[in-house]
């Protein structure tokens, strides 16, 4: 099945139909992609702004990392599982939206940074290193995280 | 209440709050820039609230973890505040009888209450128990009390536009 193809069955399936048709249902998954949004945003920030040295300079960068990363994998969860409900009211619109896609591009190339480049930084912060990388790292990983957010925005919109 | 009424009349007829209530996308920004901002007020008080229930970064003492996220609370307050009252603006006389819009600004008055009773009360004690994997229960009621209201806050600032 190609892409398109999988769209248009989420937007057919069960759940898109219930999206589509009942009067609360996108308000309160809206909400909840909302409140993981605001938990994500703090994790994010906390760990990139330790990162580029603005805060928390006296606790070692790895420990607040490792300490927020399971907030910030349990916040993208439910913003990834409350956003497929979201899709799935208009799902074969959204196919077609440069926001939408967009907002999937930068989104996958957060989630690769997180795990690779970002993972990196926060350890070399550790050995106590000062270079210009982490401080590097924890702008584009905010820039990236943003551009998510901004993006999303504008698929309402657009 | 009178008096409230009128001045949400007169904010709304006033020729600023027409331009952004007819503009095509000062509005949008706007509400992206209140969205952002409320992300970076929650976003940092839930980091501070989970610490004291002891779900998340045990390690790190409760007053170093505030001195650090606290400044970045206040300025997504204050850019939210801003960026909420010219929303209000553009659309005052009908935010005024709006259930939601209400019922969200007694939630942000809880809100302050809250983070008043914490500041007031038990955080002046912090260095006694600033350094426990788990804080004192005062601490604890705070904390999730903390996160439901603002939880409220903004599940009723979604509901607005439902209205």
């Amino acid at each position: 099945m190609s892409l398109h193809g999988w769209f248009i069955a989420l937007a057919r399936s069960p759940l898109g139909h219930a999206m589509q048709t009942s009067r609360w249902g996108f308000a309160v998954v809206e909400m909840v992609h909302l409140l993981g949004l605001a938990l994500l945003g703090g994790s994010v920030l906390i760990v990139d702004l330790r990162l580029l040295g603005v805060i928390l300079k006296g606790e070692s960068a790895i420990a607040i990392g490792r300490g927020v990363s399971r907030l910030l994998l349990c916040s993208l969860t439910v913003m990834v599982l409350s956003g497929i409900a979201l899709l799935s009211e208009e799902a074969g619109k959204c196919y077609y939206s440069p926001a939408f896609r967009c907002k999937m591009a930068l989104l996958a190339a957060a989630i690769a940074f997180y795990f690779t480049l970002h993972r990196q930084a926060l350890l070399r912060v550790q050995s106590g290193t000062p270079t210009l990388w982490p401080r590097i790292a924890a702008v584009v990983s905010l820039l990236l995280w943003l551009g998510v957010g901004v993006a999303g925005r504008a698929i309402g919109l657009l | 209440m009178q008096f409230l009424q009128h001045f949400c009349d007169v904010l709304y007829q006033s020729s600023f709050g027409t331009m952004l209530r007819e503009s095509n996308n000062a509005f949008s920004v706007i509400e992206s820039v209140h969205v952002l901002s409320i992300a970076l007020l929650v976003g940092t008080i839930a980091i501070l609230d989970l610490r004291m229930l002891g779900l998340i970064l045990r390690s790190v003492s409760v007053s170093s973890l505030a001195r650090g996220v606290l400044p970045l609370s206040w300025t997504g307050f204050a850019v939210s505040v801003a960026s909420g009252f010219l929303l209000f603006w553009a659309e005052a006389a009908k935010m005024y009888v709006n259930p939601s819009f209400r019922a969200k600004l007694v939630l942000l008055a809880l809100a302050g209450f809250n983070a008043l009773v914490f500041h007031t009360t038990i955080y002046r004690r912090a260095r006694e128990w600033e350094t426990l994997e788990v804080c004192p229960w005062r601490a604890r009621v705070t904390a999730i009390a903390s996160l439901a209201i603002w939880s409220a806050v903004i599940i009723a600032g979604r509901a607005i536009a439902y209205f």
